[in-house]
């Protein structure tokens, strides 16, 4: 069982940035409980990875507004993991050549409310 | 229970009896059930969808049911006429007009190419919608889904599949889409690609994205 306040700090570490990364999930605490050490240490790893330029993000081209950005103005990168028989998503997000946003993580069903916030799925197929 | 075959593909005989116990198990008047479990012996999942307006939550007991539902205004789409073209059904289907266009596809790509070079030991799993529209758009047909795996597993990697799309979409674009649409929409898209090049991912979009531009004089 991993602690939330260790893992979003493991996270910001890692980032390393001066502005406030905001975690995002209906039941993202619940979520994180749940994850092995071992789970974990691949979704430190992978942000590593997107850091390293490693990952590459989902790009739209739409104008559509998200928040205080444009959605064009995004990048997202999406990690897939399933906990028993529960598939779950983590989509982080970066302001194009700047700062890393959002760390969403949850069930499809919220993935999917993301991607439409995001425009990167106009329904949900 | 209904049986949609449209291709008289060989189903398994003891899948049918199960099918339609789970199927009587579940609180709503569609419902259906697809993929490998019709037509593997071996399967790793049973693939329930629910077409229903309820939020409240189905669950079965058995592990491998995996139930996805669909919402009412999800049933023109190409994955909904794709998985119920082929399944067993608790009633018969409500059926709508499709609904698709070129705009949706290049989403299915602009999201299905990263995704491919994040995860190229898994590009069966994750090629799935790039397939299906890429031969709807092609030939016309939407692919069941057995039709569908059949297709997927002809591809012996993420390079077979980044060879198809690179081949096949300028021709299809250019067939599909008038010349003014088609420069007015995949420059806009370029734009946004020039800003990430030193992606791997973007590259091959933004390259996809000339080669049809370059399509229309050709």
């Amino acid at each position: 069982m991993v602690d939330v306040s260790i893992f979003k700090k493991r996270i910001t570490e890692i980032l390393s940035q001066e502005y406030t990364l905001e975690f995002l999930g209906d039941n993202l605490e619940e979520i994180i409980c749940l994850l092995s050490d071992t789970k974990a240490e691949k979704i430190y790893q992978w942000v590593q990875e997107i850091l390293a330029l490693n990952i590459r993000p989902i790009v739209t081209g739409s104008p559509k507004a998200y928040k205080e950005w444009k959605a064009h103005q995004l990048l997202t990168f999406r990690y897939p993991f399933s906990i028993g028989n529960t598939e779950y998503r983590i989509l982080f997000v970066k302001v194009k050549n700047f700062i890393y946003i959002e760390f969403h993580l949850g069930d499809h069903k919220y993935y999917d409310k993301v991607r439409k916030d995001l425009d990167l799925k106009k329904s949900n197929y | 229970m209904i049986i949609y075959n449209p291709h008289n593909e060989p189903l398994l005989n003891e899948c049918l009896k199960e099918a339609e116990e789970l199927l009587a198990q579940i609180p709503a008047r569609y419902c259906f059930i697809t993929g490998s479990f019709l037509y593997q012996e071996k399967y790793k999942d049973i693939d329930v969808f629910i077409v229903t307006r309820s939020k409240k939550e189905i669950t079965l007991e058995n592990k491998k049911v995996k139930i996805t539902t669909i919402d009412f205004n999800d049933i023109y789409s190409l994955f909904y006429h794709s998985i119920s073209k082929s399944c067993i059904a608790k009633n018969f289907l409500p059926q709508r007009p499709l609904k698709v266009t070129l705009s949706d596809y290049w989403q299915v790509i602009n999201e299905a190419i990263p995704t491919l070079l994040n995860e190229k030991d898994r590009f069966h799993k994750n090629v799935r919608f790039l397939v299906l529209y890429t031969e709807y758009f092609k030939t016309g047909e939407i692919l069941d889904t057995f039709q569908l795996n059949e297709k997927i597993h002809s591809f012996k990697d993420y390079h077979e599949v980044m060879g198809y799309i690179k081949r096949e979409l300028p021709r299809i674009i250019n067939a599909a889409a008038k010349p003014s649409y088609v420069k007015r929409f995949f420059y806009t898209q370029a734009g946004y690609y020039k800003d990430v090049l030193y992606y791997d991912a973007q590259r091959f979009l933004y390259q996809l994205v000339h080669n049809i531009i370059g399509g229309i004089h050709g």
